[in-house]
């Protein structure tokens, strides 16, 4: 029997299972010998059991049923020891990563160790051995996995005024070469060679070698200041493919209401094109106008579909935060708010790692002895807002702007120039943390930056309000699908372009007199405030257009401040539905995607912010 | 067993100052050259894990005698010692085959962690 098609059910539905696991556990842990509890523990491991014996995928099956026989024998008595819950916990951890095999198409990694160390009386018990085989179709289905290089692009900073930039590159290329294969490179081994200057290498490399590996190892290299991943094509490649065969469940009210959409859509064809035949033009508006209000509805339905509640990611929180505070001897709570509310699969999977690093985090560095974190999630707006806040102390924007000085990363008088919220998102810059405050929880690979960076991506904000002595609250601002937006059309050197509405704060007619020129910059007053106005075709490097009495200009936020963008007008805002640019357009940054216009034409979408981040 | 470091410079200055960090590291300098003439058969000598070599010195530059050390022993490690604004001499060092180099003044920290790597690397 072809097995492959449940193959993606089986994933989903066992990792809700095993977050549920771990959830028990930890409820367990917290009142003891509650009878219900370990009920429902066995029956998880029973379904875990029986779903990936169906499938054939033996190891899982063998553990799972390993845990189902360590529960039931506490079924009978109604009380686990605390060292099981270790155990049991330990166990989830090892069922978690052999999903994480699966889900990657590779071998199953062995569960002998812990199979063998097992702490308690269940191979004691008559009759029933743990060792005993699950029984295992006999038609297997996996394959064996294909092994594929990862091709990734890397950008390699060198600290200034590094000595011989040019050997230094040669052996920085030479140690990508014995990573990998090497495709192309800028500057490249000849130009090197020549002695060329070489402040950054930015390559594209082919390798079987972990990334976080090959940047440890570059890192090491006297000299080099930065090691980034730029983009990653097999990484979306195997996300397009896996989101190709991928299943979900979808409730079946929605399915009908599907069903009521479309025909009302049939019924508005007919009746537009009886208008159109009788040029009967009232009847037709009247057509379009509904048929309009049922494109609205089908789209939020179909966004519906793709929602899915802030719990399946939160589910594993509390145990990290229990596993965090046991490590680092602190009494921490954790508190989960709103966590019903649904979001976009896409994003609620780019935001994982960054929501667990926030809590980490905050166990970390924001709560002292005892505390509580609080994650919480709403809807604002048309956005969403994810909060991960701590009751800690704090952090103290003095502090924060003498260690920025001492890294580097800020002058003495910029620092004392910014304010205290732009001095806060100083945390996102990469080389903020040190090695010395990287302790085992926080620094695992993703740092503030690649928070930030991710949630940028996503065409969202991250914004940190902190006061000393009351604690600290990272805010995601998200939107609420990623493929279709709400964009204001602008025209700019006579090209029309879109921008993100949830960059957009408002839009401003200036006059041009009240622009003033204040050194390098055009400012104006805005709110008593004095903000900075860029022109977004100088962004652009296209030519500018006169101006006129009137100044168009978009009000918008860049690294916490606000700032006016000028464009030579404005041409709507409507939905969008945005694709995103294929290579090499996707490695251009500021550009976000593309539309499609009724007439066919292509408009861009610009995003303001990481373009004028990413300009000097 | 402590690992075994060659030294080549002219300048004993130099060579006792990086004799002194290899030892307070915990390593053998089994061997020091004040030139690169001496320099290639000493390695073939005492075969050392490590080598540092000067560039410029009198008889023989350190970027022949480096040349002449990784011809009949290609996975010899030898890193450079140059002086700031050596940038040619140490590009062509590298292309001959130099795992790594320091450049002067270099601080000991800087040093024991080039050859850390180094040695790690293999």
């Amino acid at each position: 029997m072809d097995m492959s098609k449940y193959r993606e059910l089986f994933l989903s539905e066992t990792r809700e299972h095993i977050n549920n696991l771990s959830q028990q556990v930890i409820t367990l842990e917290q009142e003891p010998g509650n009878r219900e509890t370990i009920n429902a523990l066995f029956r998880e491991a029973h379904s875990i059991k029986g779903m990936a014996a169906t499938m054939g995928y033996n190891n899982t099956a063998q553990l799972s049923h390993h845990l189902e026989d360590l529960l039931d024998e506490f079924r009978n008595s109604g009380d686990i020891p605390s060292a099981t819950i270790d155990y049991l916990l330990e166990g989830i951890d090892l069922l978690d990563g052999l999903l994480d095999d699966l889900q990657a198409d590779r071998q199953e990694r062995s569960t002998e160790a812990f199979l063998a160390k097992q702490p308690l009386s269940v191979a004691s018990r008559d009759g029933k051995s743990p060792e005993r085989p699950v029984a295992v179709p006999d038609d297997k289905i996996r394959e064996e996995p294909l092994e594929e290089p990862d091709t990734f692009q890397i950008l390699i900073e060198l600290e200034k005024g590094t000595p011989a930039a040019a050997a230094r590159g040669m052996l920085i290329l030479r140690e990508l070469e014995k990573a990998g294969n090497l495709k192309t490179c800028k500057p490249e081994m000849a130009e090197l060679r020549e002695g060329s200057p070489c402040e950054q290498i930015q390559a594209w490399v082919s390798s079987f070698v972990d990334k976080a590996q090959i940047k440890e190892t570059l890192l090491k290299i006297s000299g080099v200041a930065n090691v980034q991943f730029i983009g990653d094509r097999r990484k979306n490649d195997r996300r397009r493919r896996l989101a190709g065969g991928r299943t979900i469940r979808v409730r079946a009210d929605l399915l009908d209401q599907f069903v009521n959409l479309t025909g009302e859509l049939i019924t508005h064809r007919n009746m537009l094109n009886r208008a159109g035949k009788n040029r009967n033009w009232d009847e037709l508006n009247k057509a379009l106008d509904s048929a309009g209000r049922l494109i609205d509805d089908l789209h939020h339905n179909v966004l519906q579909v793709r929602l899915m509640p802030l719990q399946s990611i939160t589910g594993r929180l509390p145990r990290i935060v229990r596993d965090l505070s046991r490590n680092s001897g602190k009494q921490v709570a954790l508190r989960l708010n709103g966590t019903d509310v649904g979001i976009d699969r896409v994003i609620l999977e780019e935001i994982t790692d960054p929501l667990i690093h926030l809590v980490r985090n905050a166990v970390d560095h924001g709560i002292e002895e005892e505390g509580v974190i609080t994650v919480s999630a709403g809807r604002e707006k048309g956005l969403i807002l994810i909060e991960v806040a701590d009751d800690g102390k704090g952090m103290d924007p003095q502090i924060l702007r003498q260690k920025a000085v001492d890294r580097g990363l800020v002058s003495q008088a910029e620092a004392h120039s910014m304010s205290d919220r732009d001095v806060l998102m100083l945390v996102c810059k990469p080389g903020f943390s040190t090695a010395e405050e990287v302790t085992e929880t926080s620094g695992r690979g993703v740092g503030m930056d690649v928070v930030k960076a991710a949630v940028n991506n996503l065409g969202g904000t991250l914004d940190i309000v902190s006061e000393v002595g009351a604690g600290t609250r990272f805010q995601m601002r998200l939107p609420l699908s990623v493929a279709i937006i709400k964009i204001l059309l602008v025209s700019c050197a006579g090209h029309a372009l879109a921008i993100p509405i949830t960059r957009v704060q408002r839009t401003l007619d200036l006059q041009t007199s009240e622009i003033e020129v204040s050194g390098q910059h055009r400012v104006f007053r805005h709110d008593e405030e004095e903000l900075c106005l860029y022109s977004l075709a100088e962004m652009l490097n296209l030519p500018q257009a006169a101006t006129g009495e009137t100044t168009w200009t978009i009000l918008t936020e860049v690294r916490g401040r606000q700032i006016g963008l000028q464009v030579d007008g404005f041409l709507g805002q409507r939905d969008a539905f945005i694709k995103p640019t294929g290579f090499p357009l996707n490695l251009l940054t500021g550009l976000n995607g593309a539309t499609v216009e009724g007439d066919g034409r292509v408009t861009f979408v610009i995003d303001p912010q990481s373009l004028l981040e990413n300009t000097p | 067993m402590a690992l075994r470091v060659m030294v080549v410079d002219d300048a004993l200055f130099m060579r006792n100052m990086l004799k002194d960090i290899f030892v307070r590291a915990g390593y053998e300098v089994v061997a020091e050259a004040e030139n690169g003439e001496a320099a290639p058969q000493l390695y073939q000598d005492t075969k050392p894990d490590l080598v540092t070599m000067d560039i410029v010195m009198p008889k023989k530059s350190g970027i022949e005698a480096l040349q002449e050390i990784i011809a009949r022993d290609p996975q010899a490690r030898v890193v450079m010692v140059s002086a700031l604004g050596q940038d040619s001499l140490v590009l062509e060092a590298v292309e001959a085959g130099a795992r790594d180099f320091i450049v002067k003044p270099f601080k000991e920290e800087k040093v024991l962690e080039t050859v850390r790597r180094i040695v790690g690397q293999d």
